[in-house]
């Protein structure tokens, strides 16, 4: 039998806890009600104190595994580690950021425990103790509810920034725990160093300029770039749009990883496709600007202008300017 | 060397629709495709094969028989081999029962060095089967490797990137190896090329040709369940129109952004 | 050797249209812009492999059939007509090679045509339509042949490396032979400055004493007239596969657009006017495919396939034409747009109306065919 205890994997980015971490804490406090226990589970060097971000989050419990190999071990080894510990403590559930750290360490565990694992998760829920994570397949336009319901723990990742982190109350009792780190040496970490990534995604940006078909002339992305700079934010895409040499996949929304929820977000010429609306739909304020009136972009947003993109858009940067 | 590159067919689109009666995915008229991602996995095969001629590139998938394209168009990028594992008793494996029989199908070919995958499925999006298999395997595994080379007769050095490290990983074979698409750009079949790859051995191994748990297989062998499948439904807003001349619009707006204190 | 399977067409096409989208469309309108292709682009047709598409797999080809290399084409020229009508005229080069070289000219020869472009050439200054009226000429001079004249508005000329040559050997007798660029006393002349296809290189060889041997004579002496016409069914397959491909575009184009589109209120997809149109396209559109594909069904069944070959062409070189012409019409402003390309579409169809043999030619042979029944 698994104990009532809900556990959130911290993940270690350099020398600071990855900031989906305390996205799953809080999320796991409101999924934990009276019935479980949040218990963050924190494999730190010996002089790291880590734990010292996430207590502000008010997890019930902060359980740390100190040894000086975790900030470089590999995933085999992290998993190993995990694995000591459930089989210490029986949790009912284990939640991951579906980070690249968080995606190659959960599966190598589930494979250990012979368990259940729904990878890149946007919602969770119970339903008495069973965990019903909801997972995007086909690039979003798919939503599927997966249940593990005879096997624990349960296993879930979750994509970052799908949870919004708030600090709140709670015990976060600091607790150690040991396991028997057992190193494997056919596999070895010989450098790592950070890595200066300037290039940021729309995911990243607090006001974006959304740009679909119908906004996708040079002219119009020209305008599109200038607006964006006057309201400090940053142009986003919609799938057609990547096929333009200038554009990304850091620059396009909604489709299979950048979710955002920025506070202010103008569509010009995106007629929003499901997996669009869902990737951005969570924008604090939802401006659309489209030629066809019966665009579905219109149903989620705030403001709309039925008319030709380029020109309000050009009206609007004359406001500014 | 001997490389097993581990392949999927998927959809040949995303644009799947779910069936309004059955609430179940309505893939019909969907022709299959290799995984876009895994022709990154097996292009990394050819070019290890094209330093070493002597090493041997394997393809393997489970699924139905009408997966033997996605292997026969691999091979005509230039693998050598093709193996498909396909019975009734696979069907309806999650990630778990499809690690294991995979693993096992590669203890099955033998000898197998490296162990290659691509880094997710365009369909599913887990990622989860490669370190699945090199945990039943007991390799060591490096996940979204952006480059990767034989950098000894038995070891090979690969970059990770993580979100903003990168690291140096030396692993010494057999060892399972995921693959960023960033990579490589995968090579074209050439028309010549698909042609002879019909001289080449495709095999099909069946529940009995492997060394199987019954009890893994499947359903049965599978922990999670999917219990729902359906369209996400934005959520709706109640809408402000801005009405008339662009400019009228562009100071209703700049107005209304004002008293949301966002300009 | 593996026989040639539906399996293997199906992976062929995916392949294509794959390279098509993600290499070949792309530099479409620069190419068209530019009147030129970029470098290194026969490089990357022999990278990819599709120069040896039909070429029998005993000479280093993949050996697809007519069927299926017509349709590679059409898949092609749905993204790149220029590019298309290069394979094109590399293609029928090719077939006359094999129809008519001797087997030591032909493994002499073929294996090279996986990496260097061949050119069929019949036009001289004086017409194209009258091969008697020709000038150049192979005279005899002890056991070789000395090959003289200019040949002009050649598919490939200037790009391609082989040359098949329309040549007098005697006053009423025309044969075929096969030159090299690096032959002594070959150059080339003037490129044309065509207003379609402008990613097909078109230009003029001279060939001043060019001395070849016997085995370089496709078929026999007197057998020019014939090749040439064999060269003309084989081309115009290939060319209703590609008018085809630029159909398929216009078409897309056309109701791409209407889907976005209002006039007034009312979505363009609700217009009658629009519905006539579009209907039109998709119309000529499918009859030439269906041209195409059965006249490359005749020559694959080795039956006679000449009259086919000839309404492919005919056929569908005045329907692209007229498709392009409805699309622009319902772009309206766009349409006549170089941002756009349609007006560019419709240049490339209205060369096959001129190319290897006009429409007028094409009649009379059609006529003629049914005359004779």
């Amino acid at each position: 039998m698994s104990k009532p205890e809900l556990w959130v994997i911290a993940e270690r980015r350099l020398d600071h806890v990855e900031p989906t971490t305390q996205q799953l804490i809080t999320k796991a406090k409101h999924l934990a009600g009276d019935h479980f226990k949040v218990i963050t589970i924190l494999l730190e060097a010996t002089a790291d104190h880590l734990e010292n971000e996430l207590t502000a989050y008010g997890p019930d419990e902060i359980r740390i595994v100190r040894d000086d190999r975790f900030p470089t071990a590999t995933d085999a080894e992290h998993a190993d580690a995990l694995k000591q510990l459930v089989d210490d403590y029986q949790p009912n559930s284990i939640l991951f950021g579906a980070t690249i750290t968080g995606r190659s360490i959960a599966p190598r565990l589930q494979a250990k425990l012979q368990t259940g694992l729904t990878a890149d998760c946007l919602d969770l829920r119970f339903d008495d103790d069973t965990l019903v994570a909801t997972k995007p397949s086909y690039g979003d336009n798919i939503m599927c509810e997966i249940i593990c319901p005879d096997h624990r723990p349960q296993m879930a990742s979750v994509r970052p920034n799908t949870f919004v982190a708030t600090p709140a109350p709670g015990d976060a009792k600091i607790t150690t725990a040991t396991v028997t780190v057992h190193p494997v040496d056919r596999l070895n970490l010989t450098t790592a160093r950070p890595v200066v990534n300037t290039a940021t995604t729309v995911g990243d940006a607090n006001r974006v300029v959304a740009l679909g078909r119908g906004a996708a002339s040079a002219a119009t992305i020209d305008t599109a770039t200038k607006l964006a700079e006057k309201l400090g934010g940053r142009i986003g895409v919609s799938r057609p749009l990547t096929d333009q040499d200038r554009f990304t996949h850091d620059d396009q929304i909604g489709q299979s990883g950048n979710t955002i929820h920025p506070e202010l977000i103008l569509n010009f010429g995106i007629s929003g496709a499901v997996q669009y609306l869902v990737g951005m739909q969570d924008s604090q304020t939802i401006v659309a600007v489209n030629a066809d009136a019966q665009a579905p972009i219109f149903d989620v947003a705030d403001y709309g202008y039925v008319g030709d993109a380029q020109a309000f858009m050009s009206a609007l940067l004359a406001q500014f300017n | 060397m001997k490389i097993v590159v581990c392949i999927k067919q998927v959809p040949e689109t995303n644009d799947v629709t779910i069936d309004p009666v059955t609430h179940n995915l309505d893939r019909r008229g969907l022709a299959g495709v290799m995984n876009p991602f895994d022709k990154n996995a097996v292009e990394q095969a050819l070019q290890l094969k094209d330093a070493d001629k002597d090493a041997e590139v394997v393809l393997l998938s489970m699924g139905p028989d009408d997966y033997a394209e996605s292997l026969r168009e691999g091979m005509a990028m230039g693998a050598d081999a093709g193996v498909l594992l396909s019975d009734r008793a696979f069907a309806g494996a999650d990630t778990l029962a499809t690690g294991y029989v995979i693993a096992q199908a590669i203890k099955q070919i033998g000898n197998v060095d490296l162990v290659l995958f691509g880094r997710q499925a365009v369909d599913a999006d887990t990622g989860q089967v490669g370190p699945i298999v090199a945990e039943f395997l007991h390799q060591p595994q490096i996940t979204y490797a952006a480059s990767l080379r034989l950098s000894g007769t038995n070891e090979v050095t690969a970059e990770r990137l993580l979100e903003d490290t990168k690291q140096t990983l030396v692993a010494t074979l057999p060892a399972v190896v995921s693959v960023r698409s960033e990579l490589n750009t995968p090579r074209y079949p050439t028309p010549r090329n698909i042609q002879l790859s019909f001289a080449k051995p495709l095999t099909v191994w069946h529940h009995d040709d492997l060394d199987l748990d019954d009890s893994r297989l499947g359903q049965a062998g599978s922990p999670t369940i999917v219990t729902k499948v359906y369209a996400p439904e934005p959520v709706k807003r109640e809408l402000t129109p801005l009405t008339g001349t662009p400019t009228e619009a562009a100071n209703q707006l700049i107005t209304a952004l004002k008293n949301r204190q966002l300009i | 050797m593996p026989s040639t399977t539906a399996a293997a067409e199906k992976l062929l096409l995916q392949m294509v249209d794959d390279y098509t989208a993600r290499e070949i469309a792309p530099q479409d309108m620069p190419m068209d812009a530019a009147g030129d292709f970029p470098a290194g682009f026969v490089q990357q047709l022999t990278t990819t492999g599709f120069l040896g598409l039909m070429l029998p797999q005993e000479f280093g080809g993949a050996g697809f059939g007519p069927e299926v290399t017509a349709t590679a084409l059409n898949h092609i020229a749905r993204g790149n007509a220029s590019t298309a009508v290069t394979l094109e005229g590399h293609f029928k080069t090719i077939d006359q090679i094999l129809k008519f070289g001797t087997p030591a000219l032909q493994q002499q020869l073929l294996p090279s045509a996986n990496d260097r472009i061949f050119a069929f050439s019949m036009t001289e200054a004086s017409g194209g339509s009258n091969p008697m009226g020709i000038s150049s000429t192979a005279t005899r001079e002890g056991d070789h042949w000395v090959i003289t004249g200019d040949k002009i508005m050649i598919t490939n000329g200037g790009l391609a490396q082989v040359y098949c040559v329309l040549v007098k050997t005697a006053p009423q007798e025309l044969s075929v032979f096969v030159v090299d660029q690096d032959m002594p006393g070959f150059s080339f002349g003037k490129r044309e400055d065509f207003i379609g296809l402008r990613g097909t290189p078109v230009g003029e060889i001279v060939m001043d004493h060019i001395i070849v041997d016997d085995d370089h004579l496709l078929g026999k002496l007197g057998d020019g007239g014939m090749i040439g016409d064999s060269a003309h069914d084989d081309a115009r397959i290939l060319m209703g596969a590609v008018l085809t491909g630029i159909m398929e575009h216009e078409l897309k184009i056309a109701t791409d657009y209407a889907k976005e589109r209002k006039a007034g209120d009312k979505p363009l997809t609700k217009l009658q006017v629009t519905h006539r149109k579009v209907a039109d396209i998709a119309m000529r559109k499918e009859t030439t495919k269906l041209l195409y594909q059965r006249a490359a069904q005749l020559k694959a069944a080795g039956r006679p396939y000449s009259e086919e070959a000839a309404m492919a062409k005919a056929h569908g070189s005045r329907a692209a034409v007229s498709a392009g012409d409805d699309t622009l019409q319902i772009l309206a402003g766009y349409g006549y747009s170089r941002e756009y390309p349609v007006e560019h579409l419709i240049r490339d169809a209205r060369a096959m109306e001129i190319a290897e043999g006009t429409v007028e030619k094409m009649r009379s042979a059609i006529a003629n065919a049914e005359f004779n029944k």
